[in-house]
Order: C-alpha cells, then sequence, then structure tokens
C-alpha cells in the first residue's frame, strides 16, 4: 500500500494523523552528505599533498581540477562551483547533525556527565565528533568562502603564500585535525549505524573498523601535517615574491596571464 | 571441611552509594559509604541486603529473582548501568560506587521506576502481537514456524527489560522521549515474528522519528552494556535500513 | 480514604494473575492487577525448562494424550491432586501452549529429519516426521511418560510472561505496580476486595471489587535455601488464611528441587537433565542408576531430591569452602546446544559460579523450589468458605498437584487456571445476585485496623529485630522441615516458630517512618510468613506417613487407609499461634486412577480400604469401552461440565487429526 494513499476504501481519511516522511529522508540525507564530505576530504588530502611530490605536480592537479588539460586553458570558475556544492552540501550536514547536539544546557549537562561516568569509547568519540563538527561550521565556512571567492589562488604559490603569508596555517591546522577526527569517526559509525561491512561476526567487524579507522586517522593526519608543513616552508621561502604565481618550467606561457 | 582451619583475609569492601528520597521534602542527594567485609563468591545483592540488614534499614534497592533473568537490579555500578545481582563483588576494586539508573523517576536512593517506563514504551510501541484474526481455534493444530525463524524471534525476546541500555544510551539522556534500544528491539522483534501482521508501514508509524530509529546516533552504549548481549548494534541497524526504506519510498 | 473500585481485583501479576484477569477483561469486566513488582518481572519469569501439554509433536511424544498426561500427574501427585482438576487441566493445556504460540512465544519448533540427542548417557538418533516440520517442540523432563514439555529454549517462563504482559497492556489493564496488598475485606461470607499499601508511599486505600483474585505465587521465602525469588515470600497465603475463613489446603507439602546450584539455591532447569545431563557424585559415578533403575535421573522430583540427600549422607558428596554438594554434568550435551538449549543455564553459571557449564560440571543440591500447597478453592477456582474469593497458580491449592509437582506442570498450571478461573470470575461478576453492594463501614474498619497495625511498628517500642526473626525462621524451616523429616525435628520447628511469632508481635523499628521504609515491610511481613511457615510445620508434624514430597522417616510409608486426604489450615483467632488444622477425604470412589504404585520411588504403601472395590470397578468400565478412551475417560469420571464451554472439546494432533467439520463451535475462542 503506497504511504501517500489517503483514502481507504474509498473514504477519505486525511485527517488520519501519520508520520512524517521528512524523519527518514533527513537521516539518510546526513549520512549520504557525511560520506561524500568525508570522500571528498580524503581525495582532497590527497591532491593537496601532492606538494610533498613536487611542486609540479601540484600545479598540474590545480590545473586540472580548472579544466585546463581538457579545454586546454584555465577556469577558475570550475573549482568555484565544486566549493560552491561542497559549501552546500556542508551546510546540508551541518543543519542536519545540529539536529542532534545537545539542544540546552540540561541536555548538555546530561551527555558530559554520562560521557564522563560511562568511560564508553564509542559514546566519548561522538563527543569529539559533536566539539569537531562544531569548529568546521566556522573553520570550514572560513576555508571554503575563501576558495568560492578566489578560486585561482590555488598552485605551489598561492596556496603557499596564503597559508604562510595570508596567516592561515593556525585555522588549517586546528582544521586539519578537526576534519581528520570528525570524517574518520564518521565514517567508523556510518559502517555501525546502517550495518555496513557488518560480516558474519558483528563484534569482530566492529573491532576491526575500529582499528582501521585510527589507522586511517594516524594516516591522514601525518599526511596532512607534513603537507601543512610542506606549504608553510614554500611560503616562507617565497614570503619576498608574496602573490607571484608558479609557472612549471615547461610550460609557456603562464597560462593564467592573458594572451598579449 | 578444610577451610575452616585457615581463616582467610578478606577485603574490606567500602561501598559509596548515593542516597537520596525525593518523597521526603528536606532530603538532599548525598554519597554514603558503608564498609563491609567481603565474602566468598559475594554478591552485590547479598552485600546490599547485608548492609541493609546490618548497617541501615532505611536503604532502598529493588531485587526480585536475584537471578540475572528479571531484570528489577539495573543499577550503575562504577559508572556502567549493570545487573547487581550478578555482579561479583571479585570484579570490582575495595571501592564499589553504586548510583540509581538514571533517566528513570527514582523512587529512592538505588531504586528506579522502571516498570512505569517499560509500560510507557510498550502502550507507546504497541509491543504485542497483532493477530491477524480475532477468532482462533486452539483445538486445531497450531501453525508451524520455521524452526531457525523462531529461533531468531527468541534471541530478541530475551530482553528482560532492565534499562540498562536506556541508562546507557547518551541519546535517550538528553531526550526523554527517545523509545531506547529496548523499543527499537521490540519492534525489530514483532516485524521478525510471522503472527504479527504489522507491516513495516505500520513499524513507521510507530518508530519513524527522531524519537524511534531516527534517534539514534549509534553510539552503541547500550549494545556494549546489554546484560543479555542482545545483538543491539545488528537490529537497529537493520530497523533503520527498513524504515528509511519506507520513508523514502513512494 | 482513597478507594478504588473495580470488578475484578487480581493480586500479582505473574502469568496466572495475567491470564486471569485478560480472561476477565475480555469477558468484559475491568480488572485491575497488584504487583510489588512490574509484571514482567513476576517469578513466573524464572521457569526456564517448558510448559507440559500433551501435543505430542516430537517422535518421542508420540502417543500422548491426555490421557497419559493425567496419569502422570496423578502419579507424580502420589494420589494427592484432585483427579477432576488434572483431567480439566490436561485438556486444556494443549490449547493454551497454541494460544500462546499465537500471542507471540516463541517455542522451540521440531525440525524434520534425524537429530542426535543423549538419553541415558548414550547418543541415540531420533528422525522427526515431515508433518511435525515447525510444529512446536517437546522436550524429556521428569516422571513423564512422553516427551511432553513445551519450551522456548530454557526461558520458556520469560518468553511466556513476555507475551500475556504484553496482551494485558493490548486489553488495557492497568497494573498497579509496588502496591501490596495487606488484608482482604470480607465479612466472614464474602470478599469484598483489600486494603492495599503503596510500597513507594506508603499510602494505604482500599479497593473495592466484586470478585478479588489471589495469585501470588509461592510462598518458598520461608526457607533459607530456595530457588524462589524474593518476593515469594507466601503473602498471598497469609491473606487468605488471615481472614480466618478461607483455608489453605496442603501447606506440608513442599517441594525441593534437585538441581539447585551450590550454594547460591540459583535454579538450573530440569531440562538439563532432561535433555540427558547427568547426577555425579564425588567420584564421578553417575548413582541415579542404582537409586531409580527404571527412570533414573527423570524420577520425579521428590524422588530425585531425595536420593541426592540419601547419597551425600551416605559420604558421598562433594566437599567444598561451602559445604557439600553432588554434581551435574552437562558437558555430554556438547557445545552447540548447551548455547541454544541451555543459555540461561550457561549464564547462570558463568556468572554465579565462574564455571563453563561446557566444559565442567555444575555443583548441585536441592532447594526448596514450590509450594503445592495454596489457597483451597474448589475446581472453579474460588474459595469454598468465603465467596468472591478466588485463586490460581502456585498460590492456590485448586489442587492438580497433589504432594509432589512435577516439572513443567506449574507455568502450565499458571496460564490454563488463569483461563479457567478467568471464566468463574467473569460468571461471578455476571451473575446478578453478586452485583456490589459493599458494606462501605467494614471497608473503613479495615483500612483503620491495617494503619493502625503499621502505627503500632512506629510507636509501640518493640524490640525485636525483624530481619534476625525472619533469619532464623528461613533457618529453622530448611533445617528442621526440610526432605527429610522426623516427628522430633517438626515438634521443635513447630514450637520454636511459635516463639517466633510471639517475638514478632513486639518487633521495635530502627528506622520508623511509614512512607518508603524497607525495614516496617520485612517487619509486617515476617508476621505473616511465620503463620504460613507454621501451617507447613504443623501440617508435616501431625501429617503421620510419607506422601510425595513430604517424607516422614519416622513414617516412610505412603498411609491410604488414614491419610488419604487433604490438610485444611485456617487461622482462627488473632493471638493464636497455631493454626487450626481440618480435613477433606480424597474419594477413592470416583477416582479415574485409584491409587498404586507411582511406578518410581518406594514401593510400599498402604492401600485405602475402598481402592480394590474401585480398581475392579475401573478395570470393569475400560474393558465395557475397550478402544475409545474419550467413551472410557467419559464413564470413569466426567469432568467436562466443570469447564468454561470454550475450553471443553478435543484436543487435535498430528495423530488424532480432526475430520473437518466435525468441530463443535463452541471450542472457538476469543469471545
Amino acid at each position: 500500500m503506497s504511504s501517500n494513499q489517503e483514502t481507504i476504501a474509498g473514504v477519505g481519511l486525511a485527517d488520519r494523523p501519520r508520520k512524517s516522511r521528512w524523519p527518514a529522508r533527513m537521516d539518510l540525507a546526513q549520512s549520504t552528505t557525511g560520506l561524500v564530505l568525508a570522500l571528498f576530504m580524503w581525495g582532497h588530502m590527497f591532491f593537496v599533498s601532492t606538494i610533498l611530490i613536487s611542486k609540479d605536480a601540484m600545479w598540474a592537479v590545480t590545473k586540472m581540477f580548472e579544466g585546463y588539460f581538457f579545454f586546454g586553458k584555465a577556469y577558475p570558475g570550475i573549482v568555484s562551483l565544486v566549493v560552491a556544492t561542497i559549501l552546500a552540501i556542508l551546510v546540508l550536514h551541518a543543519f542536519l547533525a545540529m539536529r542532534k547536539f545537545p539542544a540546552n544546557y540540561r541536555q548538555y549537562r546530561e551527555f558530559v556527565a554520562h560521557k564522563n561516568l560511562m568511560h564508553h569509547g564509542d559514546t566519548t568519540l561522538w563527543w569529539w565528533q559533536v566539539l569537531t563538527g562544531f569548529a568546521l561550521f566556522f573553520l570550514a565556512a572560513a576555508h571554503l568562502y575563501q576558495m568560492l571567492m578566489h578560486p585561482g589562488d590555488i598552485g605551489p604559490y598561492p596556496s603557499a603564500d596564503r597559508v604562510w603569508t595570508g596567516s592561515w596555517w593556525p585555522l588549517y591546522l586546528v582544521m586539519l585535525f578537526a576534519v581528520e577526527l570528525h570524517g574518520g569517526i564518521g565514517l567508523y559509525r556510518l559502517c555501525v549505524k546502517w550495518g555496513w561491512l557488518e560480516g558474519k561476526d558483528p563484534a569482530a567487524s566492529r573491532a576491526k573498523l575500529k582499528t582501521a579507522k585510527w589507522v586511517l586517522t594516524a594516516f591522514f593526519l601525518a599526511l596532512g601535517l607534513l603537507t601543512l608543513g610542506a606549504y608553510m616552508k614554500i611560503g616562507y621561502e617565497h614570503r619576498d615574491r608574496a602573490g607571484e604565481v608558479y609557472t612549471p618550467a615547461w610550460v609557456q606561457p603562464n597560462p593564467m596571464e592573458k594572451a598579449p | 571441611m578444610t577451610m575452616n582451619a585457615t581463616p582467610r583475609n578478606h577485603r574490606k569492601l567500602r561501598f559509596h552509594i548515593l542516597r537520596y528520597n525525593p518523597a521526603k521534602a528536606d532530603d538532599t542527594p548525598r554519597v554514603q559509604v558503608y564498609e563491609l567485609e567481603e565474602a566468598p563468591g559475594m554478591t552485590l545483592f547479598i552485600a546490599l541486603t547485608e548492609i541493609r540488614e546490618k548497617l541501615d534499614p532505611s536503604l532502598q534497592f529493588d531485587f526480585v529473582c536475584r537471578a540475572g533473568i528479571c531484570g528489577s537490579c539495573g543499577m550503575m555500578i562504577n559508572g556502567r548501568p549493570s545487573l547487581a545481582c550478578r555482579s561479583v563483588t571479585q570484579s570490582f576494586p575495595e571501592d564499589i560506587w553504586l548510583a540509581p539508573l538514571p533517566v528513570f523517576e527514582l523512587i529512592g536512593d538505588l531504586s528506579v521506576n522502571t516498570g512505569k517506563w517499560m509500560r510507557g514504551m510498550s502502550e507507546k510501541l504497541e509491543t504485542w502481537v497483532h493477530l491477524q484474526q480475532e477468532k482462533l481455534d486452539f483445538t486445531r493444530i497450531e501453525k508451524p514456524m520455521d524452526p531457525a525463524l523462531a529461533e531468531e524471534v527468541y534471541e530478541l525476546d530475551r530482553c528482560i527489560e532492565c534499562g540498562c541500555c536506556v541508562a546507557g544510551c547518551g541519546t535517550a539522556r538528553m531526550r526523554e522521549d527517545f523509545v531506547g534500544a529496548v523499543g527499537l528491539n521490540k519492534i525489530a522483534r514483532f516485524r521478525l515474528d510471522p503472527r504479527d501482521a504489522r507491516t513495516d508501514e505500520d513499524f513507521y508509524e510507530l518508530v519513524g522519528d527522531d524519537n524511534g530509529v531516527f534517534g539514534c546516533m549509534s553510539l552503541l552504549g547500550c549494545h556494549d552494556v546489554c546484560p543479555k548481549q542482545l545483538p543491539l548494534q545488528t537490529q537497529i541497524a537493520f530497523l533503520r535500513r527498513k524504515m528509511v526504506a519506507q520513508g523514502t519510498k513512494g | 480514604m482513597k478507594i478504588v473500585h473495580t470488578d475484578v481485583l487480581v493480586i500479582g501479576g505473574g502469568l496466572a494473575g495475567l491470564r486471569l484477569a485478560i480472561g476477565a477483561k475480555r469477558r468484559g469486566h475491568d480488572a485491575i492487577i497488584l504487583s510489588l513488582v512490574p509484571a514482567k518481572r513476576s517469578h513466573s519469569k524464572a521457569a526456564q525448562g517448558g510448559m507440559q501439554a500433551s501435543l505430542g509433536n516430537v517422535a518421542k511424544g508420540q502417543g500422548d494424550n491426555e490421557d497419559v498426561h493425567f496419569e502422570d500427574t496423578v502419579r507424580g501427585s502420589d494420589w494427592g491432586a484432585d483427579q477432576e482438576v488434572v483431567r480439566m487441566f490436561v485438556n486444556t493445556a494443549p490449547k493454551a501452549v497454541r494460544e500462546l504460540a499465537a500471542w507471540g512465544v516463541p517455542w522451540s519448533r521440531v525440525r524434520k529429519g534425524d537429530r542426535t540427542v543423549i538419553i541415558n548417557g548414550q547418543k541415540v538418533t531420533i528422525t522427526e516426521r515431515d508433518e511435525a516440520q515447525g510444529l512446536v517442540a517437546q522436550r524429556d523432563f521428569g516422571g513423564t511418560k512422553k516427551w511432553r514439555t513445551c519450551y522456548a529454549a530454557d526461558g520458556t517462563g520469560h518468553a511466556m510472561i513476555n507475551a500475556v504482559a504484553d496482551q494485558a497492556i493490548a486489553d488495557s489493564i492497568p497494573v498497579h505496580e509496588r502496591m501490596e496488598a495487606l488484608a482482604l475485606i470480607h465479612d466472614g461470607n464474602r470478599c469484598y476486595g483489600a486494603v492495599v499499601r503503596d510500597l513507594v508511599s506508603g499510602e494505604l486505600s482500599a479497593y473495592v471489587a466484586t470478585a478479588t483474585a489471589v495469585c501470588t505465587g509461592g510462598a518458598g521465602r520461608v526457607y533459607r535455601t530456595t530457588t524462589n525469588a524474593v518476593i515469594c515470600e507466601g503473602i498471598g497465603h497469609a491473606l487468605a488464611l488471615e481472614t480466618g475463613v478461607s483455608a489453605l489446603g496442603n501447606m506440608e507439602a513442599i517441594q525441593f528441587h534437585p538441581t539447585g546450584i551450590f550454594p547460591a539455591g540459583i535454579l538450573v532447569t530440569e531440562g538439563c537433565r532432561g535433555d540427558g545431563g547427568l547426577l555425579k557424585d564425588v567420584d564421578g559415578h553417575r548413582f541415579m542408576p542404582d537409586y531409580e533403575p527404571e527412570k533414573k535421573e527423570l524420577a520425579s522430583r521428590d524422588v530425585v531430591s531425595r536420593r541426592m540427600e540419601e547419597h551425600i549422607k551416605k559420604g558421598k558428596g562433594h566437599q567444598s569452602r561451602f559445604g557439600t554438594h553432588l554434581w551435574l554434568d552437562i558437558t555430554l550435551l556438547g557445545e552447540k546446544h548447551i548455547h541454544t538449549n541451555l543459555r540461561e543455564v550457561w549464564d547462570i553459571c558463568h556468572y554465579f559460579l565462574g564455571v563453563d557449564p561446557v566444559k565442567e560440571m555444575i555443583p548441585v543440591r536441592p532447594a526448596q523450589h514450590y509450594t503445592m500447597g495454596g489457597v483451597r478453592t474448589d475446581a472453579s477456582g474460588q474459595s469454598a468458605t468465603l465467596k468472591g474469593l478466588f485463586s490460581a497458580g502456585e498460590a492456590s491449592c485448586w489442587d492438580m498437584h497433589g504432594f509432589n509437582r512435577l516439572g513443567g506442570n506449574s507455568v502450565a498450571e499458571t496460564v490454563v487456571a488463569g483461563m479457567i478461573v478467568g471464566e468463574s470470575v467473569a460468571d461471578y461478576c455476571d451473575a446478578i445476585a453478586n452485583a456490589p453492594t459493599v458494606p462501605m463501614g467494614l471497608v473503613r474498619e479495615f483500612v483503620e485496623r491495617e494503619q493502625a497495625k503499621l502505627a503500632a511498628f512506629t510507636k509501640a517500642g518493640g524490640k525485636e529485630d525483624a530481619s534476625v526473626i525472619k533469619g532464623e525462621m528461613q533457618d529453622l524451616m530448611t533445617a528442621k522441615v526440610g526432605i527429610f523429616r522426623t516427628g522430633a525435628d517438626l515438634e521443635e520447628a513447630v514450637d520454636k516458630l511459635q516463639k517466633l511469632l510471639v517475638r514478632s508481635r513486639s518487633i521495635g523499628l530502627r528506622s520508623p517512618t511509614l512512607g518508603a521504609n524497607p525495614e516496617l515491610v520485612t517487619a509486617y511481613r515476617v508476621q505473616r510468613m511465620l503463620k504460613v511457615a507454621l501451617t507447613v510445620a504443623y501440617g508435616a508434624c501431625v501429617r503421620t506417613e510419607s506422601r510425595g514430597a513430604h517424607f516422614r522417616q519416622d513414617y516412610p510409608q505412603r498411609n491410604d487407609a488414614e491419610w488419604l486426604k487433604r490438610t485444611l489450615a485456617t487461622w482462627k483467632g488473632d493471638a493464636d499461634t497455631l493454626p487450626t488444622l481440618a480435613y477433606e477425604a480424597l474419594d477413592v470412589g470416583r477416582m479415574e486412577l485409584p491409587p498404586g504404585w507411582r511406578g518410581y520411588g518406594a514401593k510400599d504403601y498402604i492401600d485405602h480400604p475402598d481402592t480394590p472395590a474401585r480398581q475392579s470397578a475401573v478395570e470393569a468400565i475400560r474393558a465395557q469401552h475397550a478402544g475409545d478412551r474419550f467413551a472410557t475417560q467419559a464413564a470413569l469420571m466426567p469432568y467436562e461440565h466443570l469447564l468454561p464451554e470454550y475450553l471443553r472439546g478435543r484436543n487435535e494432533r498430528i495423530d488424532e487429526r480432526f475430520a473437518d467439520g466435525d468441530r463443535p463451535a463452541a471450542a472457538t475462542t476469543g469471545q
């Protein structure tokens, strides 16, 4: 029987109270947006960390996203588009996840007391998710707004200058920890929430998932710290020429410069 | 008996018990400490009974079966909800902290009104078999049921409504209308039962909101403290998938 | 004064009370259940192994029917049971299992084909019939000829009370939890309800009802070592006793379960032995076949418990730091069986003993388990002497158990009696003559009397400590009124219990408040428990024979000539220290199964003078109706008229199929 059927046996029962379908949709949407953001983040981390390979590699990735290799010309607008999408997903995810936050002092007090009393790993991890999620409202929003408005300022030098000369590194440092913890815990929770990768022995699978979660978090934190360090180093060395755009030696002319 | 020949030194246990009688206007919550000598095989049932008989006749707590099957004696034992009757003192350090289960209405000291909460949950979630037909003929041979399915239903039916899952649940502590793992497990149980005529559409009406399955944040406190080791993690995940499928179709 | 009015007041929220209330409610009468604890926490929950009903689905149950169940039950009772009631019971039990199946009890089901089971210590392959696939399964239990015990793993009572309590919720039957009845309100002829104390606030109120039903379970806590829950203190028994009018029947008939874990006394199910577990002694020797070559571990409980104690007395017990015990060995059943069919047993062993029963033996010793006696009722469940007072389940002496109850017959009784007595209660309420004409003065008088009694505890300045008296009573009962009884011990017990009763009249409180006060509860309960204990001890002292669970070393024979009668105990005056005993003879001339040998246990007994005559009469009737078991039964002892109409009629089985259309319409349930 369709859930939207409002007559039964030909009699209108429109007044019959029925549960809204929205909680189901919102629950699914919260998990889906979370999954998308977490996977995006991992991808993002791999892309920015190409700086550890070389400036050229990072430059190539940047230009790839600007469509340079497809159109023969860079369109930073594409980046803005991606950023706008991510921002929208982030806002949606934050909106949905906020429903779960303590809504008043009493709830806050109850939860903190509960967490401190129980010494229960998954409960404590959720509290970290709340704290990091809260931090990300601001940190991610700031970062994304910057990217949205200055989509072209991505590249070995522009990014490094932003990090160092633009003094974004403290924000990135905090955000790195927040994002990696939040995303790692979130992915683990998605698995147990939906029963993914449960296998024949859910208890054993859960233990494995948790180990995997920590390994991945550690890996991405390490990668992130190295990457951030690399940008800080480049930015520091490049501080006198901040604003200069990086152009690989093998590319002429600079695609950012308009043809004379 | 050889044991009598060698008197053993038993530990002195210190029980830190939250005392509060809400019926007394002038009472304030406080922690009272009772000292007791440990005995071999001592459970918290034995210890608390001894405290009440010898040290403090006013101490309130609940035990019924004292065998871990009735669910009366759930309490916070060193911070975790558990059944007191089958908690052996040997497994604890000398200092044992006891407090009533949170979330439930406090009757006094360690006694809480889980019965009222559970009845309310049962009424709200209609936790009984909804028969397909009113009149059944019980002189005839019963309807066959797949033996494996019967075992699966029994597995979920093992819940003793002790309230540990509710007390161990972060959501339940924040939001008083949350039905808890006990409620969700019951829905999973009746959903599995072929004798219950209800469909997912009906079950969605009962748990398809943030007081029901979508309120669960998968902290798994319930799963980890359940004294009966019910597969709550799996069941809630399963129910979530079914309810999302129901809620997003059509 | 707060007064609550209802049609039916059910005292006790266990299986019997719940099922009775459902029956009355479905007949259109309001019912309120009073319960010390949330209904699902009642002691019914502790029934592990199963419920007897002659469904005959499993191969080893083939050929089972009401007749076989009837004979097993009567033999088990050592002819103490009311045979008409047993007939009512065995005919209703299959219907009860099927009703519960529809209500959601996850009965373990039959798998067709071969399976390996342990019988008499040997692996045996049994082939289940194709047509039994998916039907309710049965396991073996003590004292039964066929495999008859239906079960849900080893949480049968748990699963049953879940289903029945949920139905009560579905029927909107209120359960007033943490409420305790202190006295029945009556005028010597008729019962009008009860004075009730709120255990949380201490407030007293009157529950005024057309019919009042005592369904409070057993009195095991008058003993020290018992499998019973801490709430099984015989308070329902005391309520009836203290009216001075209604009688308690056969209180000396106390069952000891062979396998209480040692030393805690927590029950591990008879299903352990039913499924093939063995009893062993200090040498690891399986001793039961030495005593009971035929039924071995699966003789009736009274016999197995006695044999165990006998064996311990021979020095064959295992000495542990807590005392002497024997062993229950279920390791031979295998890990899979234990983890699926004996899970609660595993849990109990794990948590309370630190023993893994898959690998190790379980220390056991008999412990008090069941109160066969109780509020004496007629076949309809009503007191013969106090109108409007009903009783069902362990609290009652409806009398289907006589002097020993078979394993699996108690949870069966709860629901069956609930079904039958629920109808009686509804009939009673329907009858115009019983329309409530409540004497309000009487109600007030009863409430004030109870109020005064409670106030006396807090004001009178008594010096006795309630929990000390309770402890002494429990020790005395376990030591002197146990499995083996002697005149000297029993006289001593009666004497000391009387002294304790006198002392209990000057109990003082260290914590003298009338609100929520556990000490006050112990104080007023121990006075009542002592009266109940005295009915047990005094009844045992006077009964100079051995019958069922009541075993007198000084009178080891069953003596039908003098003692084929039911003890009736009443408490005449408040100042009395002994119950008044009277006896109700069992009529051999009407018995379907005249007294004889049980098939296990001692073979010598003294016949009743009427037995030979009845025996030949029975044989003649059997010969006359040979081949038709229904006609034979009807000629021997008609009973169907005693059943509510909807519970009459035969039960279908795989081997006794109904032809289509030969079903009487009256047998349809769910009015």
